[in-house]
This record gives C-alpha cells, sequence and structure tokens, in this order.
C-alpha cells in the first residue's frame, strides 16, 4: 500500500469537506493510504505573498518540514497549496542562504527542512502512481454516458516545473476516459476562474466564471470536474450569481475528480460527501448512480 | 640557458579597450626595470601595436637592437598572432619565437578594478617573458591542395558554390540527402520583395550544375565519414540505392505514373499533397531519375508488385540495387546544408494540428504554388471554401526564450509576401500580427510600404493564443486570434477565417552530428560557427572546411547565395596557391621513452598517430596531427611533447605568472 | 553612474521567486496582455506596467487596479518569451504597495490581504467568518447583502466552519513568525 503525507489545506476542512472525504475513501479504495499531517498550518494561499515573500515561504516550510519527519512525499488536494508548498521546497533547495534563514525560524517548532521530501498534487497520484489502465481496471460501475469537462485550472501546471506540456495536458481526460465516462474538449480547459478575485474583484471574476461555464456548456458537457477546491466554489457557489448578472441559466454541477472517481468504484454516495453541493449532481449523474 | 636572449617587450594600449582599465605605461616601465634577468631589453607601450607604424617599431627595434625574442601584450593570439608574427618575420627573426600574450580578452575587458587588472597585467606579461625564452625557430610545413572541393547540400547555397567553383575549371563533387537538388527555394511559390517567381530563376541554375561537366552530382546520398585535413580529405560517401539505373532512365515518368501506391508527402509538399511510392519530388527535379521509397514501395513490403518494373520502356528498375560507397579526395569543402523548419506543433497555444485551418508558412508555400497541391488556390482545409479574413502571426518559435531566442530574420518578409498573396488572389482582409517589423534588405522596406498602401492591418502584439472558443455571434465558426493591440492597449480578439504561423527556422536535427563528423562546432542555438562572425563569416576554425547558408544562421536567399559564392572565392583561393602552410605545431614521440601502450593511438581526433609493430613505438605523422595536445596530455610515460607547448614552456609560464623569476624584494611593512 | 535606486530596481529586489533582474529585458510583445484573462478590467495591462516600471512612473503604477486583480494564473508567466515572471511581478507591486501604504482607493484586494494574514499570524489556519467583517465594508450595497446570502447558505449547507481552527502549537508558531518579522510585525 502506498502511503503519502496528507496535507489537507484550510480550504478542506469545511468549505470543500466533500473534497476531503472524497479523496480519502478514494484513495483508500484504489491501495493508497493519506495520513494526514500532524499540526499542519495555512499554506498562505496566494494572499501571504502579497505581504511578505520570506514569511509566505517560512509558512509552507514548516507544513514540509513536518512532512519530512514522516519520510512521506507530501500531497496537496488543492492547487494553490500545492503550488505554494512545491515552488518552496524548490526555492529552499536551490537557495542555503533561505533555508538557512527559515530553519533558523522553524527552530522555534523544533524543525528542520532538509529538501528531501517530494511534493505532489492529489491528482498527479491519481494519474502518475495509479494510472489511467490500472484504475480502469479497478471500475466496477463506469459512468458511461456521463459528458465531463475536465477543468484543470491553473496551478497543478502553472507555473511550468520542468518540460511538461502546460498549455494542453491530457492527463484529466484520460483519468476521465478510464472510469468510463466521455472527457469533452473545451478550449477554456486551462483558463484560470478568478481565484481569490471572486472576493476582491468580483466583476472581474463573475465574467471570467461565466465565460468557462459557457465554454463548457458549448461543448455539451454536463459536469465539471475540477481538482482544486478553489475553482469549485467559484464555478459553483458563484454560479447563480453569474445567472443573475449575465442573465444566464447555468446549472452545471460541479464536481471534484474524487467524486467521479469514488462514483465510478462504487462508494456510498454520503462518503463522497454528494448531497452537499449547491448544484445538485443527481439530474446529471441519473444514469449511473447506484443505490 | 648557453647565452642571453634579447627580449623586445610590446605593451598595446588598444585605444582604450585596455589603457581604459590598465595602466600600460606602468606596464611597460615595471617590465623594463624587473624582468631584466629574464633578458627583457627594451619595453615599450603604443596605442596600436597592429598599425603598421606598431609593426614597425618591433621590426625597427629586432634590426637596431638585435632581439631575438619578442612578446606582445594586445589582445588574443586568435586575432592578431599571425599579425605580429609576421612583423617579426619583416624584421628577420623567426616568426614563432614571438609569443602574443592577452592583456585585453583575459584582462581589461573583464576587470573594472585598475590597480588590480594593472597587477595581473604585468603577471600576464611576465608569463609571456618566462616562456618566449624556450620557443624555438620553427618551419611551417608545406602540402599540397588537392583540387577538387566537396559541397554537402544542394539547396541554392551549396548549387551557387558549386557553380562558381566548376565555372572556374575545377572539380566539385555536390552531394544532396534529398532524391533531387533545390533545396528549400524549389518548394516556395514567389521571392520577396520582388515577386519573382522561385522556380524560374532556381531551376536554371539546379540545370547548370546537373549538367556541368566539372560537378559529379550524388543525390539521394549522405557523407558518413570524413578523413585527413586541409588540402587532402578523403570523404565517404553513401550513395543510397535508387532502385533505378541511371544510366538506362529516360525520366520518362510512366513509373509513378503507374504506381499504384500513393503516400503523403511529408517533405517536399509539407503533408499538404501525395506522391507515389516511386517519385521526383517535383516535376523540374534534377536529376530527373526517380526514386523507390523503399519503406512505402508494395513490392518491398509484401513481395508483389513491380508495376514500374512492368511498364519502364527501358528497364531502369532496379530492385535489387545496393548502396554505394564512395571515398572521394577533395582539398577543400562546404557545408550548406540549410535549416529544419521550426515544428509549430510546439507552440500548443497556436492550435496548429489541432484546429484544421491554422497553417504553417511552408504549407501556405504549397498552397499559393500553381504546381502545387491546390494549384495555387488559396483555401481553407476543406480544399474549396475561400478565406475572407487571414491573420498571420509573425515570430513562431523565434525571439521567444521558451523555444529559440534569435530572430529568424526571414519571417517578417515571408508574412508581408504571404499577405500580398493572399490579398491578390483571395481579396480577403489580412492582419498581419507583429512584435516588430524588420526589414533589413534591398527594396524590403519599400515592400512594407506597399503592403501598408494596400491596406493590409498591422497589429502590434504577440499573439496569445488560437482558438475556437466563440463569444459572440460574429466569432462563430471561427478562429479567434486572442492578442493586444499594444500600440493602443486594446485586449483584441480578431475573428478570422485562415491562420498561417510565421515559423522560424531552425538548425538542421541534426546538426550537431553533421559537426562532430566534420570536425566543427555548433553554436548553443545549434548552428554552425563561423571563424569570425564579422570578418570571416564563411570559414570555420578547421582550415579546409567552410559553411554557407543557413546552416551558419538564419537568413534570405540573396545572403545565402552571396556566401555560397563567399565560400568558392576562398576555396578557389586556396586551390591556386597549389599549396597551404600549416601550422608547425606538432606533436613528437621521444621514441626512446615510448613504451608501446598504445593508449594515445586511439586518443588522436585526427588518426595521425600509427603503431611501429617491429620497433614497438607509436610515431606522429605531421601532416594530420593538427597540435591539438590530446596525446601528450594522455602519454603516462610523458614520451610526447608538443611543439611550442612543451613541458619547459608552460612551467616557466606557470613561474612568470606567479611572479616567481623577479628578484624578491624586502618585505616593507 | 548614481546612487539613487530606480523604481526597477526597487521592485526587482522584492522579487525571490522571479529572480528580480528580467524586468527590463521586456520587449513589449504584450503576450502578457493578450493571454491575462482580467486585462479587460485592468486600467493598464501587465505590459504597459511594465513599461511604466521600467520608466520609473512609480506614483502611476502604485495608482492602478492592475496588479490588485492579478489573480495569479501564471498563464502570462508560463508564456512570456522573455521568462519574465510577470505574476510574481505582480505579487512584487502588491508587496510594495502594502509596504508603502499606498494603493487606489476603493479596492479590496490591500484591505483584504491584510486581514487574511493578520489571521493566520494569530491562528495558523484560514476562516472565512473571521475574515468577512474586516473587508465587507469595502463592498457596495448589493454585493453586501449577495455575500450576506452566500454566507449563510454555506453555512446552511455545512461548509462554513462554526469555530475557527487553531493549530495545536500555536505558541510555537508564533514565535517562529516573531524570528521573520522580529519587530512583532503585522500583530
Amino acid at each position: 500500500m502506498k502511503e503519502y503525507a496528507y496535507f489537507p489545506g484550510c480550504s478542506l476542512e469545511k468549505m470543500a469537506s466533500s473534497y476531503h472525504k472524497s479523496s480519502i475513501e478514494t484513495a483508500k479504495k484504489l491501495g493508497i493510504k493519506l495520513k494526514e499531517l500532524e499540526d499542519w498550518n495555512c499554506c498562505g494561499a496566494t494572499t501571504y505573498f502579497y505581504i511578505d515573500e520570506l514569511l509566505a515561504y517560512t509558512l509552507c516550510a514548516r507544513n514540509l518540514a513536518i512532512a519530512e519527519k514522516t519520510g512521506l512525499d507530501v500531497v496537496a488536494p488543492c492547487s494553490a497549496c500545492y503550488k505554494n508548498m512545491y515552488f518552496t521546497a524548490a526555492h529552499l533547495k536551490k537557495d542555503v542562504d533561505l533555508a538557512e534563514h527559515i530553519n533558523f525560524a522553524l527552530e522555534e517548532d523544533d524543525l528542520h527542512f532538509n529538501g528531501t521530501v517530494g511534493v505532489k498534487h492529489l491528482i498527479e497520484v491519481f494519474a502518475n502512481d495509479i494510472g489511467p489502465e490500472e484504475l480502469k481496471n479497478k471500475v466496477t460501475n463506469p459512468l458511461e454516458g456521463i459528458r465531463v469537462a475536465p477543468y484543470y485550472g491553473c496551478q497543478i501546471v502553472r507555473p511550468q516545473k520542468d518540460k511538461e506540456d502546460v498549455e494542453q495536458p491530457m492527463f484529466f481526460e484520460e483519468m476521465i476516459s478510464a472510469i468510463g465516462a466521455t472527457p469533452v474538449n473545451y478550449p477554456l480547459k486551462m483558463r484560470c476562474c478568478g481565484g481569490s478575485l471572486i472576493i476582491s474583484s468580483r466583476t472581474a471574476a463573475l465574467g471570467m466564471v461565466r465565460n468557462l461555464l459557457q465554454s463548457a456548456v458549448d461543448a455539451q458537457a454536463t459536469v465539471v470536474a475540477t481538482a482544486c477546491p478553489m475553482c469549485q466554489v467559484n464555478l459553483e457557489v458563484y454560479q447563480q450569481q453569474v445567472n443573475q448578472e449575465f442573465g444566464t441559466n447555468f446549472a452545471v454541477p460541479i464536481m471534484y475528480f474524487t467524486q467521479l472517481i469514488g462514483l465510478s468504484l462504487e462508494i456510498p454516495q454520503k462518503k463522497l460527501g454528494i448531497g452537499q453541493e449547491f448544484i445538485a449532481m443527481a439530474p446529471a449523474l441519473r444514469q449511473v448512480i447506484k443505490g | 640557458m648557453d647565452k642571453k636572449e634579447k627580449i623586445g617587450v610590446y605593451v598595446c594600449h588598444c585605444g582604450t579597450n585596455i589603457a581604459g582599465v590598465v595602466n600600460v605605461g606602468e606596464v611597460s616601465t615595471w617590465a623594463a626595470e624587473n624582468l631584466k634577468n629574464d633578458g627583457v631589453v627594451i619595453a615599450r607601450d603604443y596605442k596600436f601595436m597592429c598599425s603598421s607604424l606598431g609593426q614597425e617599431l618591433i621590426q625597427k627595434d629586432i634590426k637596431e637592437q638585435g632581439l631575438t625574442r619578442v612578446v606582445v601584450a594586445a589582445c588574443s593570439p586568435h586575432l592578431h598572432e599571425a599579425t605580429f608574427r609576421n612583423a617579426c618575420k619583416g624584421g628577420g627573426l623567426n616568426p614563432y619565437l614571438c609569443e602574443l600574450v592577452s592583456i585585453r580578452e583575459q584582462d581589461s575587458w573583464v576587470h573594472t578594478d585598475k590597480i588590480a587588472a594593472t597587477e595581473k597585467a604585468k603577471a600576464i606579461l611576465s608569463g609571456g617573458v618566462s616562456r618566449v625564452i624556450h620557443h624555438e625557430p620553427l618551419e611551417p610545413l608545406h602540402v599540397p591542395i588537392h583540387p577538387a572541393t566537396l559541397v554537402v547540400g544542394g539547396g541554392i547555397a551549396g548549387i551557387q558554390a558549386a557553380l562558381e567553383i566548376a565555372n572556374a575549371g575545377f572539380p566539385v563533387y555536390l552531394v544532396e540527402r534529398e532524391p533531387s537538388i533545390g533545396g528549400h527555394m524549389a518548394q516556395f511559390d514567389k521571392t520577396f520583395p520582388t515577386l519573382d517567381c522561385s522556380a524560374c530563376i532556381l531551376t536554371p541554375k539546379m540545370v547548370d550544375a546537373g549538367n556541368h561537366p566539372n560537378i559529379t552530382l550524388l543525390t539521394y546520398s549522405e557523407v558518413e565519414k570524413v578523413d585527413g585535413y586541409v588540402g587532402n580529405f578523403v570523404a565517404t560517401i553513401r550513395k543510397r540505392a535508387r532502385s533505378v539505373n541511371e544510366a538506362d532512365c529516360t525520366g520518362c515518368g510512366i513509373c509513378w505514373e503507374k504506381c499504384p501506391k500513393k503516400v503523403v508527402d511529408n517533405v517536399f509538399e509539407a503533408g499538404m499533397g501525395y506522391r507515389k511510392a516511386v517519385y521526383v519530388s517535383f516535376p523540374q527535379a534534377v536529376p530527373k531519375y526517380p526514386v523507390i521509397d523503399r519503406e512505402n514501395c508494395t513490392y518491398y513490403i509484401k513481395g508483389t508488385c513491380k508495376a514500374c518494373e512492368k511498364f519502364c520502356p527501358t528497364n531502369a528498375i532496379n530492385f535489387a540495387q545496393e548502396d554505394e560507397i564512395l571515398n572521394v579526395q577533395v582539398g577543400n569543402i562546404i557545408l550548406a546544408t540549410g535549416y529544419d523548419l521550426f515544428d509549430s506543433r510546439r507552440i500548443t497555444q497556436y492550435g496548429y494540428g489541432r484546429l484544421a485551418n491554422v497553417f504553417t508558412s511552408l504549407e501556405f508555400e504549397r498552397m499559393s504554388n500553381a504546381a502545387g497541391p491546390t494549384g495555387g488556390n488559396i483555401v481553407l482545409r476543406d480544399g474549396k471554401t475561400v478565406p475572407k479574413v487571414v491573420g498571420i502571426v509573425h515570430c513562431v518559435g523565434s525571439r521567444d526564450k521558451n523555444y529559440n531566442e534569435y530572430c529568424s530574420a526571414i519571417c517578417c518578409m515571408q508574412s508581408l509576401k504571404f499577405a500580398h498573396l493572399v490579398e491578390e488572389r483571395t481579396g480577403a482582409e489580412v492582419y498581419n500580427f507583429y512584435i516588430d517589423i524588420r526589414t533589413p534588405g534591398k527594396g524590403y522596406e519599400e515592400f512594407y510600404h506597399r503592403l501598408l498602401e494596400e491596406g493590409t492591418h498591422f497589429i502590434r502584439g504577440k499573439v496569445a493564443e488560437i482558438s475556437d472558443a466563440a463569444r459572440l455571434p460574429a466569432e462563430e465558426g471561427k478562429l479567434i486570434m486572442q492578442v493586444e493591440d499594444t500600440l493602443t492597449a486594446n485586449q483584441l480578439r480578431v475573428p478570422v477565417d485562415m491562420v498561417i504561423l510565421s515559423a522560424g527556422l531552425e538548425p538542421r536535427h541534426d546538426a550537431k552530428e553533421v559537426a562532430n563528423r566534420f570536425g566543427i562546432s555548433c553554436s548553443a542555438d545549434g548552428w554552425l560557427i563561423e571563424r569570425h562572425p564579422k570578418l570571416d563569416p564563411v570559414a570555420t576554425v578547421t582550415e579546409g572546411i567552410y559553411i554557407a547558408g543557413c546552416v551558419q544562421g538564419p537568413k534570405d536567399i540573396p545572403n545565402s547565395v552571396a556566401q555560397g559564392a563567399a565560400a568558392a572565392a576562398r576555396i578557389l583561393g586556396k586551390i591556386q596557391q597549389k599549396e597551404v602552410a600549416l601550422e608547425p605545431i606538432r606533436a613528437t614521440i621521444h621514441e626512446e621513452q615510448c613504451s608501446g601502450c598504445r593508449i594515445c593511438n586511439n586518443m588522436c581526433p585526427f588518426n595521425a598517430i600509427l603503431f611501429h609493430e617491429d620497433k614497438m613505438v607509436s610515431e606522429v605523422n605531421p601532416a594530420l596531427c593538427q597540435g591539438c595536445g590530446t596525446c601528450v596530455a594522455a602519454c603516462p610515460a610523458g614520451a610526447i611533447s608538443g611543439t611550442g607547448f612543451s613541458n619547459e614552456q608552460i612551467l616557466s609560464q606557470i613561474n612568470g605568472l606567479l611572479l616567481l623569476n623577479i628578484p624578491k624584494k624586502e618585505v616593507v611593512a | 553612474m548614481t546612487d539613487t535606486i530606480t523604481f526597477n530596481q526597487e521592485i526587482s529586489n522584492l522579487l525571490y521567486a522571479a529572480e528580480g533582474e528580467p524586468i527590463k529585458t521586456c520587449i513589449q510583445c504584450g503576450t502578457c496582455s493578450g493571454t491575462c484573462p482580467v486585462a479587460p478590467y485592468m486600467d493598464h495591462s501587465p505590459r504597459q506596467i511594465i513599461a511604466m516600471i521600467n520608466q520609473g512612473m512609480k506614483e502611476q503604477v502604485l495608482e492602478s487596479n492592475t496588479f490588485w486583480y492579478c489573480a495569479s494564473c501564471y498563464h502570462c508567466t508560463v508564456r512570456c518569451p522573455q521568462d519574465i515572471n510577470i505574476t510574481e511581478l505582480m505579487y512584487a507591486l502588491k508587496r510594495y504597495s502594502i509596504w508603502k501604504g499606498q494603493h487606489q482607493e476603493g479596492l479590496i484586494g490591500p484591505t483584504f490581504s491584510e486581514a487574511f494574514v493578520k489571521m493566520i499570524v494569530r491562528g495558523g489556519r484560514s476562516f472565512e467568518p473571521v475574515l468577512a467583517p474586516s473587508y465587507i465594508f469595502s463592498f457596495g450595497m448589493r454585493e453586501l447583502v449577495l455575500e450576506v446570502v452566500g454566507a449563510t447558505e454555506l453555512l446552511l449547507k455545512g461548509r462554513l466552519p462554526i469555530m475557527p481552527a487553531r493549530i495545536k502549537r500555536l505558541d510555537n508558531f508564533k514565535r517562529m513568525i516573531g524570528r521573520i518579522i522580529p519587530m512583532g510585525g503585522l500583530e
């Protein structure tokens, strides 16, 4: 059984608890153990970097150092947490002066960052460690006939880490195909949902959400799948507001990819947090929901 | 030392290049005083040592002061070693008794601290003086030059070079990888800025090259190996089996007419059209003989068919033909292997390969060509719809650190040409998306102005992405080009029917291997490196090997032709000299010290070391040795020394650099 | 040569992640602005902001909403032909603006970020309800109503925490932050 240190991040504590539940459950069913990091702190989101870069790195370094103690790689289901931790680790490994400064602060909590920990996004674990082939073999309830728009959003693939395709990746589509659903090809799959602009610059963010939903609906998607709590909230919770603002009538369920995988593995809906959503998933999923 | 050498020291100001940082007066005074024991009898500084007055200064001192050694502290040997050696020779001193040390590249150009730089100049100079004492008078080796030339690559640059040399009366082997010569220029429709037909100006040259009595045309062939040195290269060429006997073939075309196998032509037609399994690349191909593409021919795959053989009126088809290996002796080599087009698929946000109506520049060239797949009609991928709005993206894969940092030089003019052709033939509205318009060529800027007058739209902004994500009714079914008009700061979404990506030029995918094969080097980008970027653009650091055309860097047709002719002129000059003087910097093996271990034998990059089985010792062939020093360093017995780079010379220079030759003064606290 | 630090250098110095330097290598091609999904809402496009920084137009840059409207999607960054990390540049401008206490009036971004950071420094984890009041006054009336409606709904669906989560070793955590911001920082 493969094991990871699991960093849920603040959103998954409540706002995106269905993501948390479905991640744990699906991972377990697929033979991956997610062991929650003890006493973790906020990754700083994007906001912390607005104030003080050094402090933002320190926050992430604390979590990384805690993860290092377990000897496991750390996995984050939230794209912003993932990006912050990944790049903090990369900067600290590259810059010994920065690492020394931050380790000095970490001493206060008896922690030390050595640079041994690997950072992964949850979807990477599903896409690489399990992979579409193995996933396909484990599916007992293929989600046939469900047209899913894979929404990558931003910080899973951007900024660029190595030589990976940051414009047209396909791993999400492959996963959707593996669970028997149909991935739809729509041009805005890599576009930003607006992120925290939903709080600070509402009009702009709503426009961005509208464009995304429109693009998915134009491609006849019945469900949008995401791998980030921020994207999920923007696309789902604010969908009604988009409708009011632009006179549209979207009613697209926005599901975590783990919920879709969970359904294909016949994990009970409740364990996947289905039912907590604003836009009911049931109508779109009627044909594949069992029990 | 038997006798005391009389050394002259000359410190160059190089204008302010050196004197701006190094106190040259102080350095020469210091040398006169402190290097006396080493034999320095005179030390001078002068504004430009390389000027004729500077050189005369050295010659005068040799004659009047009886100098036996000369040290010049100036620029790098790469630039002026030959100058000062010649000056010494003119003064009656053996040129190899001169040493040039660099206080510019290695000192004034890389330091800002004037005091430290001056001290460093003294040390460098002291090293040169310590070294020059151990120099020996040498005589250059003279070897004859074989009058034949090998030209690799049959594009316009190679054709031009071959014709120049052949017309002067000397033999040329013109080797081309593809079945026909002509290169990229044969694929184009019109040439900028005059819009004359590319084939009309190219084919006469191709025919000339094909018929020339002094040119041996080797198409469908590749150079596999090169041995030897300037004047005496031996090239091993693989002439791939065409499966057609050239002696019998008349080029009548019945075979490709009858061949039942259609193949997508990814080379000449850029994937836009088809050819047969037996084919000539294009109607005007030179030579006229077809080749059978064995990977796609039904006979080679399944063992049956032979339609071509059945119908060939002269029995020229030869399925059993094998590759031939030819060894040719040549005196000089020109590499004119050209470029590859940037693969536009790499910029995924431009949608090439995903969005049907995004075309590459080469696809558009074929499409606009009357002999091309659409008969010269500019149409969408469906083969019939004429576009009403066309967007042309400049700088695709160029001027972008994600792909290639350099400017590909031809794309602006190419894009302007495309815009003109689209407007002329379809009446469509054309948008050019550019970062900067670069038209540095005769008549180029005027062509740009003509396009402006024609009403072509120019939007200054690099296209961010191209998609089919319509937001407005007017965008439905269109390609939407998203871009900032940087001159007005407006965010634009321009709906178009067709996009042409003006793709940049890249080094050939195998440029590095080719460079290795010929013993020359590539820049970080992959273009082959010329000897000097301004003053010697067609020679390379390897004597006898020249480069011409896009293999050296992106350039247009006029510049490629000019380089082809320039390389030819350089070689003709060499051939006329009949022999070439080789640097006497060579390795020698001291027989009595050689243990016969043969370690050096395989290490020599020039295969210059042979082994005498009878005496069990190795020996260096001075004509092949390039003086690289690899064997000197490798010899475990220390039996090999390099002329001009003996242990004594190098160790003395190090001692000099460390100022160990200066008598210790009393330490002042 | 002068010893005055230019605005460009000041911003470069605040750019650890982007390694500062490349801002001045901008060729003004507009890829960033053409890519940016928020550009239509910005006072100045990202490209213009870079030009303005390089021209030393400090006041105009700080008064623009551009960097507060950056959603950190990094799309411009992966496409920039000059390898300029434009997103990190926007972060640096936010930091500079908060540091100097100078920004366009009526923006929620600066107030929100300060509130957010104070909260994490106090509690270690992010918590939405505490956060809301500190920035909510900046909303217009209509937005305020919508926000309250949204929050109530989230609460009803069990998606907002009732009590703010706190980390266990909070004292250690605070001392750790103290070593980074020795003067008591934002508290």
